[in-house]
């Protein structure tokens, strides 16, 4: 890839997610994802419907009587905002497939894209780990734009050295480096099913949000005959007569079985899962997911 | 079993050496190398069992060795071979002319002349091969006792039948030849020969032996003249009332004649004494009346390639629609 196709791309990406990011997801990525602790910032005069417990008294004593009349003031607070985003993004083979309109790390790619602009809007800091088997690549959180741009390059060009996928080795290497409470993004195909406790570990520290990433050639196969097929991640070749008899069913049980297995540990340990498909939007995923944190916030 | 069968090019097995590297290349180096489509994981489908036509993947490489294996066996041109022998020869005629006279009686030849000539007349005939055989007898007058012939059997017992005493006593040499150049004139191998045995002097018949010698060379023939009879006197039974006693009887051989009608007809003249040297005689004849052999031996190929060959075109055949159809693989 140029240096020119490269900016390209990453203008692309930009552009295809600046609506999002300025339309849809400012104020959800905002209230969604909350900062530590709230700090004074000013104080204003009180309203109906204030909570009378941020009536700043001294304030208000203080104001001039003069005038002859009264005045409450109440302070108004806001949420310290020094939060940081971590894009996990599943780096290895397994990634490199796609067959509809794009590529499971292109659509990872706008993913991070979107997310990583909503959190510069933010005034968020936001980091990169590329994991294949093996930790890849690490930027550490930064802020900024061209930081995004950084990030995006990285994304768009990296080649990685090993094939495999392994989510426990990440995550018991971001719950050893990183100290501060950090929102988790995990962009994989989730092929592997071993991670249970690491993720535990990470989610006790860390607001760990999975975004699975499925082609719909992974789902199912068609009836297309004897299909040589590649596992890309191990190397192991397989033919498969895919016009077998009940072959579709068989395979879609298999899928939905390892889709079972992966609810499973995310909902024991109250991970909150997006799945996107490649060649579809991933806006309405990535709204329903805010929409329900929302609510769930409210509450 | 197979030295009936040869390769007209045995140089082309040593093709059957890239066989085994062709083997290594389909089953061991080209096993991971085949084009596929890369997929996430293959772990959804290790449940998935196998089918009959993923058992048989191999199928088409299978074929694809035996396809080579036998245009390799094709191209070396295996072959059949039958030997066979053609023997072409070509028999000549003989006549056996002997003398069936009284005086063939005498002992000086043991058992008695008569006997030994049969004898050895018979070995005479074993010896031959191809040849037509006939048998005259003559004394006071002469008769075809086996015309010409290759039945042996036939011969030998004719043979076995002379017996002294059938026709009218007396020695007619001449009618004996020409009896027997009767039974040769028609022949048309390309030589004729006529072996008279006799042991008197022409004493009957209305042809002088010399003339019949003539006739015998107008027509080609040759005669070879045995003389059979000691020098001097002969024991001869005579039949008394008292038994059979033995007289001394004197031996009168013609040998002048007939060394001439020998020489004239380009044959041979012998004298017997004694039964070893009769058989000498007739040997020395056999020998000198080799009939010409021609023995070609040749080897008759019959090219077998096409067997192989269609072998070779057949699992192409297979290997071309299997792959194509039942076991057309994507990509």
């Amino acid at each position: 890839m140029t240096p020119q196709e490269l900016l390209k791309q990453i203008r692309l990406v930009e552009i295809h997610t600046r609506k999002l990011v300025n339309q849809l997801f400012s104020g959800e990525y905002h209230s969604v994802f909350k900062g530590r602790g709230m700090s004074f910032s000013e104080v204003r005069e009180y309203q109906y419907g204030d909570d009378i417990r941020n009536i700043d008294w001294n304030v208000s004593a203080r104001f001039d009587y003069s005038k002859r009349f009264e005045k409450l003031f109440v302070k108004i607070f806001e949420e310290e905002r020094e939060l940081s985003v971590l894009l996990l993004v599943d780096a290895s083979k397994s990634s490199n497939f796609g067959t509809n309109l794009q590529f499971k790390n292109e659509l990872a790619t706008e993913i991070c894209g979107a997310l990583g602009f909503s959190a510069i809007k933010n005034n968020d800091k936001v980091g990169l780990i590329l994991f294949s088997d093996e930790i890849e690549k690490v930027i550490l959180p930064k802020k900024g734009k061209p930081h995004i741009f950084r990030i995006l390059r990285e994304l768009l060009t990296f080649e990685p050295k090993n094939k495999g996928t392994n989510i426990s080795k990440v995550l018991e290497y971001v719950s050893a480096m990183i100290k501060k409470k950090t929102i988790l993004f995990i962009l994989s195909d989730f092929i592997d099913t071993d991670f249970e406790k690491p993720l535990r570990i990470a989610k006790n520290k860390h607001d760990v949000i999975a975004v699975r990433i499925v082609d719909k050639l992974e789902e199912s196969i068609p009836k297309a005959g004897l299909l040589q097929l590649r596992d890309s991640e191990t190397g192991q070749m397989r033919l498969v007569d895919t016009s077998q008899k009940n072959f579709q069913l068989k395979f879609a049980s298999q899928f939905l079985k390892h889709q079972e297995i992966l609810n499973n540990i995310f909902k024991k340990n109250k991970v909150d899962v997006i799945t996107v498909k490649t060649g579809e939007s991933y806006y309405k995923p990535l709204q329903q997911f805010f929409k329900a944190r929302e609510k769930r916030m409210a509450i | 079993m197979f030295e009936n069968y040869n390769f007209a090019n045995p140089l082309f097995l040593i093709l059957l050496l890239v066989v085994p590297i062709i083997v290594y290349w389909f089953f061991f180096y080209k096993k991971n190398k085949v084009t596929a489509i890369d997929y996430p994981t293959l772990k959804n489908l290790e449940v998935i069992p196998l089918t009959l036509r993923e058992k048989i993947k191999n199928l088409p490489n299978i074929l694809r060795i035996l396809v080579i294996l036998f245009a390799i066996l094709a191209l070396a041109r295996p072959q059949s071979k039958i030997k066979s022998e053609v023997v072409k020869t070509e028999g000549i005629d003989i006549i056996l002319a002997i003398d069936i006279s009284a005086s063939m009686l005498a002992e000086d030849l043991k058992p008695n002349r008569i006997e030994a000539a049969k004898k050895v007349g018979q070995q005479f005939v074993t010896q031959r091969m191809n040849d037509r055989i006939g048998l005259v007898v003559f004394s006071g007058e002469s008769f075809t006792q086996c015309p010409l012939t290759i039945d042996y059997n036939i011969l030998q017992n004719s043979i076995q039948n002379i017996k002294h005493g059938v026709v009218e006593d007396g020695t007619a040499i001449g009618l004996g030849i020409a009896n027997s150049i009767n039974r040769l004139k028609e022949s048309k191998s390309k030589s004729k020969v006529i072996i008279l045995l006799t042991d008197g002097v022409n004493n009957r018949g209305e042809i002088d032996p010399l003339t019949a010698a003539e006739i015998a060379l107008q027509f080609g023939i040759k005669i070879y003249t045995v003389a059979t009879g000691t020098f001097g006197t002969a024991p001869y039974p005579i039949e008394t009332p008292f038994g059979k006693q033995y007289q001394m009887v004197p031996v009168e051989i013609d040998e002048k004649t007939l060394r001439q009608v020998s020489n004239r007809t380009g044959g041979k003249f012998y004298r017997a004494t004694k039964y070893s040297e009769l058989k000498n005689i007739y040997s020395e004849i056999d020998k000198l009346e080799k009939t010409k052999i021609n023995v070609r031996s040749y080897t008759r190929h019959k090219d077998l390639f096409y067997f192989p060959l269609s072998l070779c075109l057949v699992f192409l055949f297979l290997e071309l629609t299997i792959s194509q159809t039942y076991l057309k693989r994507i990509p």
